[in-house]
Formats: structure tokens, sequence, C-alpha cells
């Protein structure tokens, strides 16, 4: 264990510093004091705080009618978000950790995402299902997954996941706000790193993606936690004369077609890396992107690090499961000397 | 387990554990923590003598060493309040905070012939 952060019910949107933990908190003080219609519930969200603190606080200052505890039952959770969505609310509710969320598919994909479809307009779901995700922190089971793939084939739904603090406030006050239902993937492991950047109002369109690295030899895409496992892969590869470019996803639906291309556009060779499984990955879809929007620009064939098509590992093991910096480094050797 | 939530904080007691084999009781043999001292999860805590051997028990969270229930010597019944910890609300319940260590790399890169 290394730095640990302060209570998130301390973080100031003017600061400039935070973990993302507090940068999540104040998206969800400033969208709790904006909009009287916005509601924030979950499993032990109101009176703890949340388990990782995300929501610490925000009950004994907006009260326990718009910050509530649920039962331990996720598809009640959505389905109650479902209900309150009908009649005006914005909900915001948390599914403690990805694993859980698969209880709630039904409603997810039966009613969040198709009930404005289903509707012919008459009931948006502006819904935000905050999802804490992926792996990095040694939990159990069922606390570890990546769920990006299984969000972005619905057909309705848009899916994000924010790789800093700063800009985790931003993509979340935008899914808030937007009518859509957007599944708010938050990665675990990054939620006590503290980093400089004041907490701002979004600054790009939701689907745009930022590079966070410039390089021009090849792109690494990536999205949540793989972000800063990347930028650390490119400053390795820097001490070898290779310039990497970092790509940061952003909005994994939509994806940002015209960013990546142009990215690629750039460097000629891309390397998709994220911690799902590789099969039906995300990285397929992005391999199919590029190759249909920037073939000529290719000079090698796209390459994927991902984890592996297993059960995610217990934690022990997780070093071996999550793409590491070798790894990494020989799918960028590969397009090198392709 | 038992937890107490604070406002910063919460407390958590570690009861004795079974050691197995029917065993009902253990005698502290050594502390190998002090009260106040900030120990990681799984850093060893305390050997244990049984009737059968002597065992060390990692700690089962990361935080700072609260209380100590028993002195060296005593015998402890299964079951029994071992050590309180106070663990650190912000961390989270489940999981560790990783670490902020540099990864490391064996595979070098040739940058391409332009």
């Amino acid at each position: 264990m290394t730095e640990l952060a302060t209570t998130p019910a301390s973080a100031d949107a003017t600061a400039s510093e935070h973990s993302m933990q507090q940068a999540i908190n104040a998206a969800l003080r400033t969208l709790l004091a904006e909009d009287p219609a916005t509601l924030v519930f979950g499993e032990d969200v109101g009176r703890l705080g949340g388990v990782f603190r995300v929501t610490d606080g925000l009950q004994a200052e907006f009260g326990d009618q718009r910050v509530f505890d649920t039962p331990l039952a996720e598809s009640g959770i959505v389905g109650l978000a479902v209900g309150l969505a009908m009649n005006g609310w914005r909900p915001v509710p948390e599914l403690q950790f990805d694993g859980f969320a698969y209880p709630a598919v039904d409603q997810i994909v039966n009613q969040v995402a198709r009930m404005h479809y289903r509707s012919r307009g008459a009931a948006p779901m502006p819904i935000t299902l905050r999802l804490p995700s992926f792996g990095g922190i040694q939990a159990p089971e069922h606390h570890g997954e990546s769920l990006e793939a299984l969000f972005a084939h619905v057909p309705g739904l848009k899916v994000c996941s924010p790789s800093d603090p700063a800009d985790a406030y931003r993509l979340l006050l935008q899914s808030v706000r937007a009518d859509d239902p957007v599944v708010y993937l938050e990665p675990k492991a990054r939620y006590w790193n503290r980093s400089p950047g004041a907490l701002t109002e979004p600054d790009l369109p939701i689907g745009a993606s930022r590079v966070v690295r410039e390089g021009r030899h090849a792109t690494l895409v990536a999205w949540g936690a793989m972000v800063h496992h990347c930028l650390r892969v490119a400053e390795f590869a820097a001490e070898d004369g290779v310039e990497l470019e970092v790509l940061d996803l952003r909005w994994l639906k939509p994806i940002d077609t015209a960013g990546l291309t142009a990215s690629v556009r750039r460097t000629g060779r891309v390397v998709v890396v994220h911690e799902a499984p590789l099969t039906a990955g995300l990285g397929g879809e992005i391999a199919a992107l590029v190759q249909e929007h920037a073939f000529r620009d290719l000079r090698a064939p796209v390459q994927r690090v991902t984890g592996f098509d297993v059960p995610y590992p217990a934690g022990p093991l997780e070093p071996q499961y999550l793409p590491n910096a070798d790894r990494v480094l020989l799918a960028v050797q590969r397009t090198l000397e392709f | 387990m038992s937890e107490t939530a604070g406002p910063g904080g919460a407390e958590r007691t570690f009861a004795l554990p079974d050691l197995g084999e029917g065993l009902v009781e253990a005698t502290v043999l050594e502390w190998l923590v002090r009260a106040g001292e900030h120990i990681e999860r799984n850093q060893p805590l305390v050997e244990l003598e049984t009737s059968k051997s002597a065992v060390e028990i990692p700690s089962p969270h990361s935080g700072t060493v609260a209380r100590l229930h028993a002195a060296e010597g005593e015998v402890l019944a299964v079951g029994a309040a071992l050590v309180t910890f106070e663990v650190e609300a912000s961390a989270g319940i489940v999981g560790t905070v990783p670490t902020e260590e540099r990864p490391t790399r064996r595979v070098r890169l040739r940058p391409p012939s332009e």
C-alpha cells in the first residue's frame, strides 16, 4: 500500500490535485447540486459512503431522499432507475462491482437500453450506471471484470471509462447530463492515485478520444487503468529510441473513429491494450475500424495485448493476467519489424 | 470479524481463527507487531503455539494496529479477540491499493530503420 487519499469529503473542485475517488465524488456533488432531479443510490452508497468512499458525505449533504441505500439486489437497483427515469428523475445508480452487473443485465439490456426506442422517444432514460470496474486491486472473484465489450454491443447504451481524475470529473458530468443511458466504468486500480489538474467542465464532445502522449512510431490505444500503464510503456520505448503515441479512447461506445484514424495516419502502427479477454473484446472492433478507415496508412497488422480467455484470476495471479510492459513492448516490436 | 464504522475510518477486530484439527485454543508466543504500528496485509502478525505446532498468523488487512488483546504467554480460545485494527476508510473495503512502483521490463525495442 502506498499513498492513501484523504477522505473524498474534503474534495474541492478548485484544488489542483485530486484522486479519482475525490474527483468522482466532486462530480456527483456538482450534479446533485445543479439538478434536483438527480438521484444517487445503490448498495452502501448512503450511510457508508460507498465501499470505495466515492459517495462519501453525499447523503449528509443532500439528504436520504436523494442519496440512498438500496437492498443488495442489482436487478432491483437498475429497475428502480428505469421507473424513476420514466417519471422525470435523473438516476445515477451504482452497482458495487463489475461482476455484480451480471444480475442486472436483464434490466440494463431489456429496459434501460431500449425504453427510449420502445416508447418512440416518449421515455428517455437519462441513467448513468456507475460501475467500479476492471482489475488490479487483488480483489476476490467477481471484482475484476471488464464489461465494456458486453455493454458496447447493446444498442442504446453509451459506454465510457476515464483514465485520470480530471477526466473522470468531466466524463461523469457529461454522462449524467446526457439524456441517453451511459455505462460509466470506473477503473478501481486508479481510484487512489492523485494527479494534478483542476476539475473543470467537459471540453470534448461525447465520443471524443484524446492523445495523452504524442509519438510517431506506433499508437497504443487504451482506456481506464491501461492508459496509465501504456504511458509507462511509452517511457520504456523512449529509452530505446521508439516514440509511442498513447490514445486514451475514453468512449468505448461510440468509438472515436476519426481520432483513431488520425493517430494511425501519424504512426502507421497500432497496438490495442485492454484488460478484457481477447476473444470478441473491443480490440477486435478497433482493429476492424482501423483497417476499414486507414488501411493504406497501416504499416503492420493491428496488434492486441489483452487479458486471456479465462475467468479473471484470483489476486496473486493478476500480474500474469494483466498486460505487462513486456507483452506490450513485444507487440510494438512486431509492428516495427513487420 | 467485527467492524465499527467511524467517520474517518473503521475499527476491525480480528478474532483467533480456527487453526484446524479441532484445536480450541492457542498460546500467544510472540507478537510480531506493536500497537500503533502500520502493517500491510499478509504481514506476519503473531506467532501462536497450539498443542500441535507453532504457527505464524498473517494480517488479514492493511491498517494500523490499535490494540493487542492478549499478552505473550496468554492462552486464547478460538473466537476470542486477537487484535483490533484501524483500517483506512479511504482505501475502500475490498481489495488493496496498488503500489505505484515503476514496472520492470526485459524487452528492448529496436527502432525502425526509416
